[in-house]
């Protein structure tokens, strides 16, 4: 645990010395700022409907998940392959110190670094809070859920960042797995008769999950889903890194 | 402390590492020598458990490479060709992650730091971006990260390499430091650093051992006759006859302008004969000196391909490579 918490602070080191975190940062709260607007300007119209406006704030744009989609990669592309091209990897990995935990501290100091991405606009909330009612039960639900997708992005990140030792190729194995993740999802909609493959890609779908995230539904095939794939990943990267190290 | 045995590590077929087997006793300095691609990092990656070998068996300190590879990483400090090291962490933070993932006990971390820190001479530069200080400095602190926890044994590969003459002597003066309280393996290509450094030189080429002993050992078995140099002027025709029958002489080779070289068989001195002999004859000794085989010389011999060999090359030397 301690090897743990000792690669995270570090890493945690390496993502707010580099100029990457605070564009990253900025760049994320430009966005969410953009979708606040539109949230409150939303409100304003006496021609909205009854609905909860924070929907759109988790996944109900189309803006979220671009920048889901580009900014995933970029927290996580340096993990494992920056330490492959400057040749730190060999004197982590002759430390007493197994593959697992290496990965482990690595993708929780992505987890942490997205988690800080998002907590400011814990700040949107309070002022909508402020003006009208707003119900704080789909809120709590939009972040889980945007917690969990993120779990499972930062861990198809992770582990394509093994892959490599150039962080640009890292980014875009990353982007590329996510896209096909995010996609394979809405090919459910091609369908038309209920299937066992529509069913298996319905389960897969990341925008209906988030949709009842935002709706305030926690559904826990959704929690199995994003939590077991990320895992998955973790593992695989687990193991890349055993088996690739020294190339 | 290190037991190396029929270690041997094939990269798609290609055996990197043939077969290789040594012992090194606690508290020696082994050099580890061979030319670029002969194997040494790769064996030195096994040793420190990075890569997993393809055959053979490790025992380092008592701990079996196979039964424990986290365990054997705890009694070694390795320090990597170029030292690699995060540019962004001040010094002071990348010796306390590096006291943290090698199992420094909380309560010694502070004195460990104190003591890599007063033995690689850091104190100047504790609170330093890496990215910002020098190549020996950071040399430095690579060398402190791989001593943090105080291991047994040092690998070190290629420690001297990028830095100038000033640097080198010192990281080297640090080297036999350590030297005197670890097991240290040390490659290099410098083999100055070897014979001032090492009390045992291991040779390997494509994988393979082809000379291990010390220096002088070395020297002995590879380079044959100990020989001297003589200048005489106004020697004449007869001079080489006259300075092979002197006792002791086993060859003289005339080199022109009065100029000898003199083998011998190293059990007397020739050179008191040879003074007199000049004497003698009326003539006027101008240079005489022992000519000392380098530890270059034997690394050429041994390690030069017989492909690279030029035509003329001595079939002996390939005999003593052979034999090894």
């Amino acid at each position: 645990m301690r090897k743990i918490l000792a690669l995270i602070r570090r890493e945690l080191i390496a993502y707010f010395s580099s100029p990457l975190a605070y564009m990253v940062l900025t760049a994320f709260l430009l966005l969410q700022g953009y979708i606040f607007y539109l949230i409150v300007s939303f409100l304003n119209d006496p021609r909205t409907q009854a609905m909860t406006p924070l929907r759109l704030f988790f996944g109900g744009t189309i803006f979220f998940w671009l920048f889901l989609l580009f900014v995933v990669p970029v927290i996580t592309m340096r993990l494992i392959a920056e330490e492959r091209r400057s040749g730190t990897i060999e004197p982590l990995l002759t430390a007493p110190i197994t593959e697992g935990q290496v990965i482990a501290g690595k993708f929780l100091a992505a987890l942490l670094f997205y988690v800080v991405l998002w907590l400011p606009t814990v700040v949107y909330v309070i002022i909508l809070k402020r003006y009208t009612a707003i119900d704080l039960g789909p809120v709590a639900s939009g972040y889980l859920g945007v917690f969990l997708l993120g779990f499972l992005f930062l861990g198809v990140g992770t582990s394509m960042s093994t892959l490599t030792r150039n962080q640009l190729i890292a980014a875009i194995l990353a982007f590329a797995a996510m896209v096909l993740l995010f996609s394979v999802g809405l090919l459910d909609q091609l369908f038309l008769s209920s299937s066992f493959f529509k069913d298996a890609l319905t389960y897969m779908n990341l925008w209906t999950q988030m949709d009842d995230f935002s709706r305030g539904i926690v559904d826990t095939r959704h929690v199995v889903y994003t939590l077991s794939g990320g895992l998955l990943f973790l593992y695989l990267a687990a193991v890349s890194l055993q088996v690739k190290k020294g190339r | 402390m290190i037991e190396v045995e029929n270690l041997s590590k094939v990269f798609v077929d290609v055996p990197v590492v043939d077969d290789l087997s040594f012992f090194v006793p606690e508290g020696q300095v082994l050099g580890f020598l061979g030319p670029n691609g002969a194997g040494k990092t790769t064996t030195m990656r096994m040793l420190t458990a990075f890569l997993p070998p393809t055959a053979g068996r490790v025992v380092v300190a008592g701990i079996d490479l196979d039964a424990d590879p986290v365990g054997l990483r705890r009694e070694v400090g390795y320090l990597p060709e170029n030292v690699p090291l995060y540019p962004e962490m001040r010094v002071d933070e990348y010796l306390r992650f590096r006291a943290d993932i090698e199992d420094v006990p909380r309560s010694e971390i502070r004195a460990n730091t104190e003591y890599v820190v007063d033995r690689c001479m850091l104190g100047e530069v504790r609170r330093q971006v890496i990215g910002t200080l020098s190549k020996g400095f950071r040399q430095r602190v690579g060398l402190a990260g791989a001593l943090i926890h105080r291991p047994p044994v040092l690998i070190l590969d290629e420690p001297t390499v990028g830095l100038d003459p000033n640097q080198i002597i010192k990281i080297r003066e640090l080297i036999i430091e350590l030297g005197r309280d670890h097991t240290v393996i040390l490659s290099t290509h410098i083999l100055p650093e070897v014979e001032q450094v090492c009390e045992r030189v291991l040779i390997i080429d494509r994988g393979r051992i082809v000379a291990d002993g010390s220096p002088d050992d070395l020297r002995s078995r590879f380079v044959g006759n100990p020989a001297i140099r003589v200048e005489l002027r106004g020697a004449d025709n007869e001079a080489a006859e006259a300075l092979s029958r002197l006792p002791g002489v086993i060859r003289v080779t005339p080199t022109g302008d009065g100029r000898f070289t003199l083998e011998h068989s190293g059990e007397e001195d020739p050179r008191e004969p040879v003074f007199r002999l000049a004497v003698e004859r009326g003539w006027v000794l101008t240079e005489m000196s022992s000519e000392r085989a380098s530890l270059e010389d034997i690394f050429v011999r041994l390690t030069t391909r017989e492909e690279d060999r030029e035509p003329s090359a001595e079939p002996e030397a390939v005999a003593a490579a052979e034999e090894v």
